[in-house]
């Protein structure tokens, strides 16, 4: 081990001037950790669903195939897609230092999430109009649960593109403007990521 | 905390970002979703081998996602947020599965269905 | 969607009423009057020294990662207290209402506590000593060292640790508001299921536990982030991976346990919080629900959590164990691999908490042999430890005392938990009182570390040490307390007493129980010792002048800084050139060189956000068990509004002059963290505007 090297001539003890971290890397990777955090939120609703989707969970309520309807869910799917790649491109134009093309791709991305969590909305109501609501079985409430849980990450990722949208025009592509921008990006990106195992496990491993 | 104060557009999480990556990401998801539909809907497979089939596109679609959309490579930028992930996927796959192999095992001897609900059932990961 | 709750609820004030007060018993009473003492001595106190403004501009609105974990640990401490008292009733309960002939005293047919309260007190004992009491002690350290041992100013996200101290103290807060309005759960630390859920526990006390757990797991899990961005970012130049110290590696596992566990115990807590505030069936007896996945997804926390609560004690003993040895750590690189073995292993062994489930045999063996496997890497640190101890220059001082003592009851703990593991054997004492002292031996070491590092760091923060005299007559008392509850706990549980017991109807249990509250009395006195201590040592606080390293023998970088600690850490950013940097330094002469020039320092600002953001989010945790629904909408709206009112603050700190940095490091106690600062707004800079 280095342990015994004796110091030399050119042995630094203090190094004056040195920078530090970068502030933007650091709030990203604070922001990755915490996606994986959320991630194991849904893993954990994930497993609860898996436990609760027996029929005998159902309680004589509907069961996974009688309330999914994976056509449907294709065109969320390529909805939610295309928030997230509209997204994704108004961070392209913000590389470019383009203003109005970022506030364009943001404004898109909200657009296609509306329509993402009207078809959900939709989903969820005319079960609940139907007595089949979260309260109708084990179930049932996996699966409100589950959807809720993505849809209320998708409002908050609306609200924060609001924040976005008046905060570009105000400060420019400054330091803090860009990390959020960055970290709202994987955030985005993360619900339909999120989404792909909903679609695949609830509305076509259960059809 | 010493602030660099250079432009913040030139981090390299901001120059990663490229246009044919998130286009490419948008069709190769939603491809592998349509293939995952198509054989979800002619219903030709058993369930064991639509789970297998359906997860297999389900796993493509998220390597997808993650080289393309989030553009995770081994770059100094981006090497902690491959390292963590990597750490964190066993956790996923320990919770889900483990959960799902007990209490398949738990159900089996605890909770037996009886024969005139069986009309009602359909396959699930517990069964 | 509303639930019909049993009892009145208006509008204005939910389920709140007057008679949710339990003004009418004489414990409470008493235990309200001596709080309310307690607060009219610190306020009176802090008005009459004219501190109201330091408090604030110091203390409250600070965003100095050694001040954050200071008021971390004043939490624990002050949560340890209630979990004692708390352990205190449960014991002289139990003794008191020992066989069926036992008196009664106030209101209870056997002792002095009815079993509603009785089991309010148990719950409250192991969710604040788990929760309240071990975690902020543990955070608190990690706050203050981490920083200082890779060689950093602060924390990555100062400003976000601000936040996660006061969640943790807001969901403290609202445990001990649940003394005095309404009450506590009543089914068990764990949230036994399905007592928990509406129909069997229709009072707020369930409510009160779940939330209070929600928003410290919060700020658990920022703490967490901030931590792990903490260690991989900001490291001096020079602190390479395998020259980080150990405390250092053992907290960044230890967040990457906390980082993907607390979700999980999130997720269980919610879906409970569902069924009891949405109606659905979770966790419900009937109309499908499951009560074995709640336990489950506990545990998937639960267990993560105990070794969340141990590493970062081992980081404690892999610290103070060489410094008084007087050598390197044997085996540096081991430890490492065996820290970051337990805890991956620790994610694999969560069933092992309810082998009695009945899932089978192949189940129950692969959760046995998991569990076994977490003594392989924990045999390496023990072993690791004692070679550092063998033929080292060993100096018992109260620091020392306590890691041996800790090392002692690991190995207690352990070897009962190895017992444990075997299903066999699990089955036949599972739920008994041996299962409690085998894990109150983990607890206590980390309690043991705990102590051991509040004594070892302690001078490096406030420039003086605590008594020597006084810290070991704590030690031993309370090390005699422990060893004398607890052997007589494990004699109990093979007499079969069973957990959560209101009434000892065994007789031939007394003479055990006699010998548990005699060491409970030591105990107590251990405690009246500590105090003692605490105030003998700031009363003679002038009279030592300590150097950077007051204990002489330390190893690790955070003790390069001068004692007591200025504010801004390190004047210049330390080379690091070796492990052990400290001690390399010491053995060539140059423990004492300073920088030849300063430069400027970029602090971050105080802000008062996140005291805010705490107290709003105890409003809505109050205002949800209360179910008074305007309130809890208005808080968290508020919470929402202080996070976008945040974003758009563009203060970026400010910058510290060379010359006051000189004069500061010339005159210790101007930058001392417990001195007052002056104004530096003229200072501050803001965000680059558009580019």
């Amino acid at each position: 081990m280095a342990h015994d090297t004796a110091p030399t001539a050119n042995t630094r003890l203090f190094r004056p001037g040195y920078e530090g971290h970068n502030q933007i890397s650091a709030r990203t990777l604070g922001f990755w950790l915490y996606m994986l955090s959320d991630a194991l939120l849904f893993t954990a609703l994930f497993a609860a669903y898996a436990v609760l989707d027996t029929p005998m969970n159902a309680a004589g309520g509907p069961i996974a195939s009688q309330i999914v309807n994976p056509v449907e869910g294709f065109w969320q799917t390529i909805a939610i897609l295309g928030s997230v790649t509209s997204y994704s491109l108004a961070t392209v134009a913000m590389k470019n230092g383009n203003r109005g093309g970022t506030a364009l791709g943001i404004v898109a991305a909200i657009a296609l999430a509306v329509v993402f969590l009207a078809f959900g909305v939709n989903d969820l109501t005319t079960l609940a109009a139907h007595g089949d609501g979260m309260d109708r079985s084990g179930y049932l409430s996996a699966y409100f649960v589950l959807i809720l849980t993505h849809a209320i990450h998708m409002g908050i990722g609306i609200l924060w593109m609001l924040v976005m949208l008046v905060q570009i025009p105000r400060y420019g592509f400054n330091e803090m403007v860009v990390a959020r921008m960055l970290n709202l990006r994987m955030f985005w990106q993360f619900q339909a990521t999120v989404w792909v195992c909903v679609y695949v496990y609830v509305y076509m491993i259960g059809a | 905390m010493a602030g660099s104060h250079s432009d913040p557009l030139a981090h390299p999480e901001v120059r990663q970002g490229s246009a044919v990556r998130y286009i490419a990401g948008f069709i190769s998801t939603v491809v592998l979703m349509g293939a995952a539909l198509v054989v979800t809907m002619r219903h030709g497979l058993d369930y064991q081998s639509l789970v297998e089939v359906v997860g297999g596109l389900a796993a493509l679609a998220l390597l997808s996602q993650a080289a393309l959309f989030y553009g995770l490579d081994i770059s100094r930028a981006q090497i902690w947020k491959g390292v963590s992930l990597i750490l964190t996927v066993p956790l996923f796959i320990i919770t889900v599965g483990l959960t799902v192999w007990m209490f398949q095992s738990l159900d089996q001897r605890t909770m037996v269905m009886p024969a005139s609900n069986a009309a009602a059932s359909q396959p699930t990961l517990l069964q | 969607m509303q639930l019909q709750v049993p009892g009145p609820w208006s509008l204005l004030l939910g389920r709140l009423t007057l008679d949710q007060i339990p003004y009418t018993n004489p414990i409470l009473q008493v235990t309200f009057a001596v709080a309310a003492l307690i607060g009219l001595v610190i306020v009176g106190a802090v008005l009459y020294y004219k501190k109201v403004g330091y408090l604030w501009r110091e203390w409250l609105t600070t965003v100095d990662h050694k001040k954050i974990g200071v008021m971390y640990i004043i939490v624990g401490l002050v949560m340890l207290f209630r979990g004692f008292a708390d352990g205190l009733l449960i014991r002289t309960q139990q003794v008191l209402a020992n066989g069926p002939h036992a008196a009664g005293y106030i209101g209870a047919t056997h002792g002095f506590l009815p079993p509603f309260h009785f089991d309010q007190v148990y719950s409250a004992h192991g969710t604040i000593m788990i929760l309240f009491a071990a975690t902020p002690i543990l955070t608190g350290f990690q706050n203050i060292v981490v920083p200082l041992q890779i060689g950093a100013r602060d924390m990555a996200f100062p400003y976000m640790n601000a936040v996660s101290l006061w969640l943790t103290t807001a969901a403290a807060v609202l445990v001990m508001i649940s003394l005095f309005v309404g009450d506590f759960s009543q089914a068990g630390w764990v949230g036994l299921i399905p007592l928990t859920e509406l129909p069997y526990s229709p009072g707020v006390g369930v409510d009160y536990w779940m939330w209070a757990i929600q928003i410290s797991s919060v700020g658990t899990t920022l703490n967490a982030i901030n931590m792990i961005v903490t260690i991989v970012d900001m490291r001096a130049p020079g602190m390479t991976w395998f020259r980080m110290p150990v405390f250092s590696w053992t907290t960044l596992s230890t967040n990457i346990i906390g980082l993907t566990a607390f979700p999980v115990l999130g997720v269980a807590l919610a879906l409970l919080g569902a069924d009891r505030y949405l109606g659905t069936h979770f966790f419900t007896a009937g109309m499908g629900g499951n009560l074995m996945l709640y336990t489950n997804l506990f545990w998937i926390w639960g267990h993560p959590e105990v070794y969340f609560l141990i590493l970062p004690t081992f980081g404690v003993l892999s610290e103070v164990i060489p410094a008084f040895s007087q050598k390197p750590l044997f085996g540096y690189v081991t430890m490492v691999a065996a820290t970051f073995a337990i805890a991956g292993i620790s994610w694999l062994v969560w069933l092992h908490h309810f082998f009695t489930m009945g899932a089978g045999p192949d189940i129950n063996g692969f959760f046995s042999v998991a569990t076994m496997l977490v003594g392989i890497p924990t045999g390496v640190k023990v072993f690791n430890w004692m070679f550092t101890l063998y033929r080292g220059r060993i100096t018992y001082t109260v620091p020392m005392l306590w890691a041996m003592f800790g090392l002692f009851l690991l190995l207690v703990g352990g070897l009962t938990g190895m017992m444990l593991a075997i299903p066999a054997i699990n089955y036949t004492v599972h739920d008994s009182v041996f299962v409690i002292a085998h894990f109150h031996c983990m607890v206590l070491m980390v309690v043991c570390a705990g102590f051991a590092g509040v004594t070892y760091w302690f001078p490096k923060l406030f420039g003086f040490k605590l008594n020597e005299c006084w810290g070991k007559a704590f030690f031993w008392t309370f090390a005699v307390g422990t060893v004398t509850v607890f052997t007589a706990m494990f004699a109990l549980g093979f007499e079969g007493e069973t957990r959560r017991l209101d009434w000892t109807f065994n007789t031939a249990w007394k003479p055990m129980l006699v010998v548990e509250e005699v060491g409970m009395i030591i105990y107590v006195l251990s405690l009246a010792l500590f105090a003692v201590m605490l105030v003998v040592s700031i009363r003679d606080r002038n009279k030592q002048k300590l150097a950077a390293d007051p204990w002489e023998t330390s190893r690790t970088l955070e003790w390069l800084t001068p004692t007591p600690i200025p504010f801004y850490n390190y004047a210049v950013t330390p080379q690091v050139n070796t492990r052990d940097e400290l001690a390399w330094r010491r053995k060539y002469g140059m423990e004492h060189t300073k920088p030849d020039a300063y430069e400027d320092i970029h602090m971050p600002s105080n802000s008062g956000l996140p005291v805010i953001l705490g107290a709003l989010a105890g409003i809505w945790g109050f205002a949800m068990i209360w179910r008074i629904w305007w309130l809890a909408a208005i808080s968290l709206l508020g919470v929402v509004l202080i996070v976008i009112i945040r974003s758009f603050d563009k203060n970026a700190g400010y910058h510290l002059q060379p010359a006051e940095i000189e004069a500061m490091e010339r005159d210790l106690s101007i930058g001392a963290i417990t001195a007052e600062q002056p104004d530096r707004s003229h200072h501050i800079i803001t965000h680059a505007e558009a580019h």
